[in-house]
């Protein structure tokens, strides 16, 4: 059961422009087995994406740069992988689901030859056996064959958000990356599509990797949480772990961040502050300018990893000082 | 997902007809009356220039010389009168359509294929390769189009051919930038990302998805060039560039009726009246198009 699918050891990833250099992501370690789901939460600009990119290799380069590290996939080297070897793995092992529907299906192209495509693209069939392929695609998640033959721009958004799933499902990958696939859909149609996603990864036993800002899409979705702060992993654990024995002061703030059903009057308590610039990341740890518990070696030291359980770990220095430490909730 | 789905059988699946994005683009266009009028005057030209044969005879009365007959005003023997050599100027200028277009559509295909390509290419690939493509390009550019046809055609020797290499040469830093220009604006669009996420190849991408969404303003670039390459066209054999007397074209057809325009206006009205014809028709089908590409004006 517990086949490694993805690998990603102390990964750094550095934006080289002209302002300086951006450190997207620095020292990223993720495993995933089969099957398993990783919820990657952090806010804008904490380096989901990027990682979510460097898996594929679809860092745009020049300005990016994965200076240290690396990637396996189902124990390949992904690093070392010549482009022919990523066009090839790319689609067949690991998809992406993009964040917003509207734009991430080519206009001009009916919706079957999409899905079609990666099909050609990766087993050898005619286009007659890649079109009845797209057709079941296509009902697999729920839209009626017939439409086929349909464009983008006659589909709502959270059938485009289908579409794309089929495509990204196509060739059954192992790995499946969603950046944000909810994001753009409204409320209504985000459960569907969550469902439906969680339904189908079940049913092909991937791995999959669910890049969301939203704990509620984590809870409903992911058996594994990673929270991301200024490139960095900061807290990481099961679902448990994480929604009951918070350990991050940055995790207690996100969660203080959303309303609480049970006491609707609560006012929200923001994170104070904004991330860090990124060009000019702090010595210490990242969030110590935006800590309630900061100490004065927060600012100097950068934070080890304290592991409380085998799955659960969370990088603060509160914890490597005092083991027994609480936060205030 | 409970959702019932409708199964159709392969068969039938492949039958079930695209509704095609050119079917929009035709009705939208067909609202545009100016549009219409430029149509229906080419489809005259494209006419006159595929039954030219029919129309009127190339031997007997386009080249053959008839010195009895010759500078008379219309009449019902010669419905646009004759030149100085007695020549029909009707059949003249149907053949002389034939020479437009075909110089105008071949020349414009030439600039559209290298050009387009050399522009998809730096556009899409950027960086070092876009430059030094744009630059080159640049220089062709600061020479006058018709400054460089005329100096091509000099250095190359004045046939139809070489006229239309040169007109065809001297669009090609056009095409190149407006390629280059709408493959810019695609190429950062999620759905290229998307596409080099399922592992497809950089020239099915350029192919499949850059090229079809940059096609709008391609097309209507590509409508109006003809144009000014009919122009031009015109323009060199005016001077003695382009295509050799006695073959009946529009630019030598006025050339040599100048001396009698004070007298014999006919000689020359009829030809020019076909080239600004012609060049009105294709800018009036160009503006149509585009509009009706614009999806914005849905």
């Amino acid at each position: 059961m517990s086949e490694r699918v993805l690998d990603i050891n102390d990964l750094i990833v550095q934006y080289h422009t002209d302002e300086g250099i951006v450190e997207a992501v620095n020292g990223i370690t993720i495993n995933l087995d089969r099957g398993r789901t990783l919820g990657l939460v952090g806010e804008t600009g904490a380096g989901k994406t990027t990682t979510a990119r460097s898996i594929m290799r679809l860092i745009q380069s020049p300005p990016g740069k994965m200076t240290q590290g690396s990637i396996h996939l189902n124990g390949k080297d992904i690093m070392a992988a010549s482009e022919k070897e990523l066009e090839k793995i790319r689609g067949a092992q690991v998809s992406m689901i993009f964040q917003d529907p509207m734009t991430a299906l080519n206009p001009v192209i009916t919706v079957g030859d999409q899905i079609a495509e990666a099909i050609l693209i990766h087993q050898k069939v005619s286009q007659d056996q890649a079109n009845v392929k797209a057709k079941e695609m296509l009902e697999m998640v729920g839209i009626p064959g017939a439409r086929l033959n349909e464009y983008p721009h006659q589909f709502s958004g959270g059938m485009k958000q289908r579409v794309i799933i089929a495509i990204a499902l196509s060739c059954s990958p192992q790995l499946l990356i969603a950046d944000e696939p909810t994001t753009a859909l409204d409320v209504t149609i985000q459960a569907q599509v969550l469902e439906l996603m969680k339904e189908l990864k079940d049913k092909f036993n991937m791995a999959m990797i669910m890049i969301t800002h939203d704990l509620g899409v984590v809870a409903e979705v992911c058996d594994d949480v990673a929270i991301m702060y200024a490139g960095r992993v900061v807290e990481q654990g099961n679902l448990d772990d994480i929604f009951r024995r918070t350990k991050h002061p940055y995790t207690e703030g996100l969660f203080n961040s959303i309303p609480n059903i049970d006491d609707r009057k609560a006012e929200l308590i923001p994170i104070k502050g904004l991330m860090s610039d990124p060009y000019n990341l702090p010595e210490g740890c990242s969030f110590c300018d935006r800590c309630n518990y900061a100490m004065s070696i927060c600012k100097t030291k950068r934070p080890e990893k304290v592991h409380f359980s085998e799955t659960h770990f969370v990088e603060c220095h509160l914890y490597s000082e005092n083991p027994e430490f609480q936060l205030k909730g | 997902m409970s959702a019932k789905v409708e199964t159709l059988s392969a068969e039938e699946l492949l039958k079930t007809k695209k509704r095609s994005q050119s079917a929009d683009v035709w009705k939208r266009l067909k609202r545009s009356k100016t549009a219409v009028l430029g149509i229906v005057l080419i489809a005259m030209f494209l006419g006159m220039a595929l039954f030219a044969p029919v129309i009127a005879d190339y031997e007997g009365e386009a080249l053959k010389l008839n010195v009895k007959e010759r500078l008379e005003g219309p009449s019902a023997n010669h419905i646009f009168g004759t030149d100085e050599f007695g020549r029909d100027i009707f059949a003249r200028v149907v053949y002389g359509t034939r020479i437009s277009l075909f110089v105008g559509i071949i020349s414009v295909s030439i600039a559209l294929s290298i050009g387009g390509f050399l522009g998809a290419i730096a556009g899409y690939y950027g960086g070092k390769i876009d430059n030094a493509i744009m630059r080159v390009l640049d220089v062709i550019l600061a020479v006058p189009t018709i400054l460089l046809a005329i100096t091509i055609v000099a250095s190359l020797g004045a046939s139809m051919m070489n006229l239309m290499i040169a007109v065809g040469i001297s669009n090609i830093p056009g095409f190149a930038r407006i390629v280059r220009a709408s493959v810019l604006s695609v190429k950062d669009q999620e759905f290229i990302e998307a596409a080099k996420a399922i592992g497809a190849k950089d020239h099915i991408i350029i192919m499949k998805h850059v090229l079809p969404n940059s096609m709008a303003p391609i097309i209507v670039y590509a409508t109006l060039k003809v144009a000014t390459a009919i122009m031009a066209t015109a323009s060199l054999s005016f001077i003695g560039l382009g295509v050799q007397p006695p073959t009946p074209e529009w630019g030598s057809m006025l050339a040599g009726g100048r001396a009698y325009i004070r007298d014999q206006m006919y000689i020359v009205m009829y030809p020019g009246l076909a080239i600004v014809l012609t060049v009105l028709s294709l800018n009036l089908i160009g503006d149509g198009l585009r509009d009706a590409l614009d999806p914005k004006l849905k």
